[in-house]
């Protein structure tokens, strides 16, 4: 439902605002009107007012071009002279009347002679006093021409229609030229300007066209701009694109490092939940990798065993800001042997955690090999002097001294061992000292450290024997063992003894080598009395007494 | 030298004597009572505006034939008006028929004849002319 005022108004408002020449022909136009028309007001009302003086000036001047003659008509007070400048002034149609006085007669009138009242009684007559032509200007009479007031008007309609036509014709003009000039300066230009930027498309490199005869003023200015504009956007966005490719190609790289490194890599928040992990991560724990999710998964429960160690870990580690690293020793399975890993946190944030998890089994079963070729002698599988040493002295360095439990030290030394030697051979020398390390083994408890500290000697501590009684029988008994001959192979058996020194460890001695040297006296005072002996050596030496055997 | 000087001065005095003296005078008959005329009653009476005398009596002016010289000083002494002025002027008249230029006599002879005899003539002469019938009522001198 359109009703025209409304469609004319859709009309005006889209060429007002959709036109350049049309706002601006139309704004021209309607001020340029507006202002012929103020002026023509303006001057028509002063126009009749003029046209009146200008009718009483003419009239002034057509009375000097009778002058001569109206005094002399005055002056012989002829009428019919007078009538005769009368027709004469008449026949102007700006003269409506004329009278012609010589003195206070009336010589002779024509037309509309009414005396003339109001403000511009002067203007609507023009009087003049009639001189004598001879003599001192003696005044003979008086001649009067009344103004025609509707000639008057008359010319000053005349004039202001013709001053109106004239404004009108030039706002015309002028409306005309100014949309001349703004089509051709402003609209056709910026047209073709904007035409072209619909059509640019970014990154094609293109350039817009300064439009000819434009190039120094301010549109020229404004494509400029515009240019440099889209070339500083271009740059922009293929330094973007050329990021974004980047970004893809590292995230990819570090995507395929995730998935492809053999370190478990993984986020736990604090709570203990892991956010996200690597196939690496799952293989490593033992976890089917095609049904692995790592939500709602919490690591202590992969980790079996160390639940609170590794929840204390992540407290501390968020708490102070610094990375932890931990080995682990995990039993996945129980037919499996346990593994070992090496986890290290560090904090991403401030309540998550960047987990690495490696498998350092192998490494770790170097280590135990490594300790045991240190500290075990290869040829018995007991400890060697370092490995007995370092056992013995942890049972000493207890922090009391009073905790100190009883401990038998026996000193044991072959009789014949060289004698085999010499007789059968090394390798039957070996066969008998792995045999020996078999009797100790089977003579003494679980618990008790036994060690080859060289040659044929060996050494047992007895952990828990308080009696020498007990201890020299324990001695005795071993000593019958060692006795019996020995398979060497081939259907060959070797005999040997053993002496043995017993010594007993008292809260007086201050560490192991103390006991050990006095086992070692023992041992020698029990060779001395002949082999085959067992001798308990004494309490350790009190003062400069020392007491040998 | 002083002595030719004061001759050729006293020379030019006395060929400007002649020239100061080119008046004009008005005469009328001594019958008309006139006793004296003011220069515009002259004016009046010439140029045709009151044709009477300032006594009452009807007033015949007397103008002499334009191409006399003491015609010509006369307009030109009485209204400064040229022998052509005088002429357009009267033309004007004639065409309205009103009033009518002076009956024009011959000379200054005739002139002062015409006065003498007749108590309402009045006319203007050259001094020269003037004798006892005539009364001089206005003298016009440059």
């Amino acid at each position: 439902m359109n009703s025209p005022p409304n469609e004319w108004r859709r009309w005006l408002r889209a060429n007002l605002t959709g036109s350049i020449v049309v706002r601006t022909t139309l704004s021209i136009l309607a001020l340029s009107l507006l202002l012929g028309f103020t002026f023509a007001a303006i001057v028509s009302a002063g126009v009749e007012r003029h046209e009146r003086q200008r009718a009483a000036l003419h009239l002034r001047e057509l009375l000097a071009t009778v002058a001569s003659t109206a005094q002399i008509a005055c002056y012989l007070s002829d009428a019919t002279l007078g009538a005769e400048i009368a027709h004469g002034l008449m026949s102007n149609r700006t003269v409506a009347g004329v009278r012609i006085q010589a003195g206070d007669v009336t010589l002779y009138q024509e037309g509309r002679v009414a005396e003339a009242t109001g403000p511009d009684a002067a203007e609507r007559v023009v009087s003049q006093a009639v001189y004598s032509p001879f003599g001192p200007p003696t005044p003979v009479g008086r001649i009067s021409l009344y103004v025609a007031d509707e000639r008057v008007g008359e010319q000053a309609h005349d004039y202001s229609t013709n001053a109106a036509l004239l404004l009108t014709a030039q706002a015309l003009l002028v409306a005309a030229g100014v949309a001349l000039a703004v089509f051709m300066f402003v609209t056709k230009p910026i047209r073709s300007v904007s035409i072209e930027l619909h059509k640019t498309r970014l990154r094609s490199g293109e350039r817009l066209r300064v439009p000819p005869r434009n190039e120094f003023d301010e549109i020229g200015q404004l494509v400029v701009d515009v240019n440099v504009l889209i070339c500083d956007l271009n740059a922009l966005l293929s330094s973007e694109r050329d990021l974004r490719l980047k970004h893809e190609v590292n995230e990819r790289k570090l995507r395929l490092i995730f998935d492809k490194a053999e370190t478990g890599l993984f986020v736990v928040a604090s709570d203990g939940t892991i956010q996200s992990s690597n196939p690496a991560f799952a293989r490593l724990l033992g976890r089917p990798l095609a049904t692995w999710s790592p939500s709602g998964v919490r690591l202590p429960d992969l980790l079996e065993g160390h639940r609170d160690s590794v929840m204390a870990m992540i407290r501390d580690s968020l708490a102070s800001g610094r990375g932890a690293d931990v080995d682990l020793e995990l039993v996945l399975r129980e037919s499996q042997p346990p593994i070992w890993v090496e986890m290290s946190l560090n904090p991403i944030s401030a309540n998550l955690l960047q987990g690495v998890i490696d498998d350092i089994s192998e490494r770790k079963r170097g280590e135990i090999n490594a300790l045991e070729l240190a500290t075990h002698d290869s040829l018995t599988g007991l400890l060697n002097r370092h490995g007995f040493q370092a056992s013995l002295k942890a049972v000493f360095s207890r922090p009391a001294p009073d905790s100190l439990p009883p401990i038998a030290l026996l000193q044991i030394d072959l009789d014949h061992f060289k004698a085999v030697n010499d007789t059968y051979g090394h390798e039957a020398g070996d066969q008998v000292l792995r045999h020996v390390a078999r009797v100790l083994e089977r003579a003494l408890r679980q618990g008790d450290v036994i060690g080859r500290l060289g040659g044929d000697e060996f050494t047992a501590a007895l952990l828990g024997i308080s009696s020498p009684a007990k201890a020299e029988e324990l001695a005795r008994r071993i000593i019958a063992d060692i006795r019996r001959p020995i398979d060497i192979g081939a259907g060959k058996a070797a005999r040997i003894g053993a002496s043995i020194g017993v010594a007993l460890a008292t809260p007086d001695d201050p560490d192991a080598e103390s006991v050990l040297r006095r086992a070692d006296e023992a041992m020698y005072a029990a060779k001395r009395a002949g082999r085959g002996q067992v001798c308990v050596g004494g309490l350790p030496p009190r003062g400069p007494l020392e007491r040998r055997g | 030298m002083r002595a030719l000087c004061a001759a050729v001065f006293y020379a030019l005095l006395l060929l400007a004597a002649p020239v100061e003296a080119q008046s004009v005078v008005v005469i009328v008959n001594p019958a008309s009572g006139v006793q004296s005329l003011t220069r515009y009653q002259a004016v009046d009476i010439f140029l045709g505006r009151y044709r009477k005398l300032p006594t009452g009596l009807a007033a015949l002016p007397i103008d002499l034939s334009p191409s006399t010289p003491d015609r010509t000083r006369f307009y030109s002494l009485l209204v400064h008006k040229s022998p052509a002025e005088m002429s357009s002027y009267w033309a004007r008249l004639v065409f309205s028929g009103q009033a009518t230029p002076p009956f024009q006599a011959p000379d200054a002879r005739t002139a002062v004849d015409l006065v003498a005899t007749n108590p309402n003539a009045i006319a203007y002469v050259d001094p020269s002319a003037v004798d006892r019938r005539v009364k001089v009522v206005l003298e016009l001198t440059p």
